[in-house]
């Protein structure tokens, strides 16, 4: 569907975005992270056709450039700030851009946006607005949607319900692709990430790469003392750390330890296992990006 | 293009202040009326009431919001990649500004047949009386239109050129409406300074200013334009289009 081949964008002189490509298919949920600054938001637009770039960006096979962006008739964005004109009343703003309006009427009230819609935009609260941009980028049924941050100054119950829009565009064939800095929010939507440094990605990997990491470590827990449990561990030459109230043990030693309890007749209460976070996850790509550079 | 014109004028007929500003437009012919009194029934009618300068004043403060709301808002970055090009947005854009700049035209010559129909403000002129260029008052009037036409529309590609170049709302503004209240003064002082020879200098932009109030007083200033009608009308059309292709390589090469 979209297909980016080594893109370079320029502001003046200054490379904004170095050698960039990747794919995005049909229903795919793509997270597009990195620090600020990093060139998110500069290959949201390039994408758009907003500024001049070098490379290939094609769109369901046609091409894309900055002097014709004809084919992205079928795409939505969200960009920055909602893009609405506050002199015009939600349904307005929708209703400018809107080919349907049945489908019109129907995002507006899966938005739970009924309430305000015909009030004028520029009464809305910061979270009205975002829910507002957000339906202008799901205008027309899209193929593909570009939301840069779109979960800014949403509430819990808002941040909620766009979620579950986005898996239901998805399952129904629209693509994503997703800025956002509350990686835990992204974390539950996306089913591939592109990681982005300086101005490069250094990372486009399936989501279940980090979510399937090695497990490292187990916390334990007992029905004995701690403190009996760490002198058992002692004796026998078993590694452990105590941290939060709880033992951490190797994965390898899960077994032996097991048998040690059970030997001295002691309980588990918990063996659970410790994977990295998806935050420690990003952080160590950046970190070893940063390292070898 | 049509998508954009369409989104354009949407826009338009939903915004307030173009709308509004039309009153004080028609507030204005009337002062200029009474002001003017009967002596210039005639010519009254045939300027429409003087709205000439109005009309160019209101199409700067409307037009320069047509491309400002857009970057102060952020609207322009779907309503550039919704678009097929931003040449289609661009255009738009200025076809929007030249339907309003005809009704602002047709508003003013609308009030000025009531006027002279009525006998509020002066008692009424014939409509078939000889008067300028041999021809009848009421041919005077629609000329005279269609010459203000051309000439507002040398000022709508100005907006769209220093709306293209200076994102501040204000500043533009206050440069077109400084060229607008002084750019035929401007053009006749650099005239009479001698900056240069005067068959170069004359074809300074400013002076393309006069071509409405010359083409109805022809005797006063074209001692000052230095230029025949035809030739102000061919200046301000070449000028329209040099300032209009400017505006448009200045678009093209902004970021957003």
């Amino acid at each position: 569907m979209l297909n980016v081949k080594n893109i370079n964008t320029y502001y003046g002189r200054k490379l904004a975005i170095k050698n960039a490509s990747f794919t995005v298919s049909p229903g795919e949920i793509v997270g597009l992270i990195g620090p600020n600054g990093a060139g998110k938001t500069t290959i949201m637009k390039t994408l758009l056709g907003l500024t001049k770039f070098t490379g290939s960006i094609t769109f369901d096979g046609q091409q894309i450039t900055a002097s014709n962006h004809k084919y992205l008739v079928n795409v939505g964005a969200l960009i920055e700030n909602p893009a609405i004109y506050p002199f015009l009343s939600g349904k307005e703003n929708l209703a400018l851009y809107s080919r349907d309006k049945d489908d019109l009427n129907r995002l507006i009230k899966r938005l739970g946006m009924t309430a305000y819609i015909d009030r004028p935009a520029k009464s809305y609260s910061i979270g009205m607005k975002q829910k507002l941009g957000i339906a202008l980028a799901l205008l027309n049924n899209p193929k593909l949607v570009i939301l840069d941050e779109p979960m800014n100054g949403l509430d819990v119950e808002a941040t909620i319900s766009i979620r579950k829009i986005i898996h239901e565009y998805a399952v129904h064939g629209t693509a994503f692709l997703i800025s956002s800095h509350v990686l835990s929010e992204l974390q539950k939507v996306m089913t591939s990430v592109i990681i982005l440094n300086h101005r490069e990605i250094v990372m486009d990997v399936p989501i279940d790469k980090f979510q399937n990491t090695k497990i490292s470590h187990y916390r334990l827990k007992t029905t004995a003392d701690d403190k009996q449990v760490q002198d058992l561990l002692h004796a026998n030459n078993l590694p452990f750390e105590y941290r939060d109230k709880s033992l951490i043990i190797r994965t390898q030693d899960t077994a032996p330890i097991q048998q040690l309890l059970c030997q001295h007749q002691i309980l588990l209460t918990e063996l659970s296992p410790i994977r990295k976070t998806f935050e420690q996850a990003i952080v160590n790509v950046l970190e070893k990006k940063r390292g070898a550079e | 293009m049509y998508t954009q014109l369409k989104q354009e004028l949407y826009k338009l007929n939903h915004r307030k202040l173009p709308w509004i500003i039309i009153t004080l437009m028609l507030f204005f012919m009337i002062i200029i009326g009474l002001a003017m009194g009967r002596t210039y029934s005639n010519l009254l009618v045939m300027t429409c009431y003087d709205s000439s300068t109005i009309i160019m004043l209101i199409l700067v403060i409307v037009g320069s919001t047509i491309f400002s709301m857009e970057f102060q808002h952020g609207t322009i970055i779907p309503l550039i990649y919704r678009s097929s090009s931003r040449s289609a947005v661009f255009f738009a854009k200025f076809i929007t500004l030249f339907l309003y700049d005809l009704v602002l035209h047709i508003a003013a010559m609308i009030l000025t047949v009531l006027l002279n129909i009525a006998p509020i403000i002066n008692a009424p002129v014939s409509w078939t009386a000889i008067y300028k260029y041999h021809q009848p008052l009421v041919v005077n009037m629609f000329m005279n239109t269609g010459v203000d036409l051309i000439t507002s529309t040398l000022i709508i590609s100005l907006i769209c050129l220093t709306s293209c170049l200076i994102n501040s709302n204000t500043a533009v503004i206050a440069i077109n409406a400084l060229i607008i209240f002084m750019g035929s003064d401007l053009s006749s002082s650099l005239l009479l300074a001698h900056v240069g020879p005067s068959s170069i200098v004359r074809w300074n932009p400013f002076n393309m200013l006069n071509l409405t109030t010359q083409y109805y007083n022809y005797a006063t200033y074209h001692v000052t334009s230095m230029l025949s009608n035809a030739q102000l009308l061919t200046g301000t059309l070449c000028y329209t289009v040099v300032f209009l292709l400017l505006a448009y390589w200045a678009f093209g090469r902004k970021k957003f």
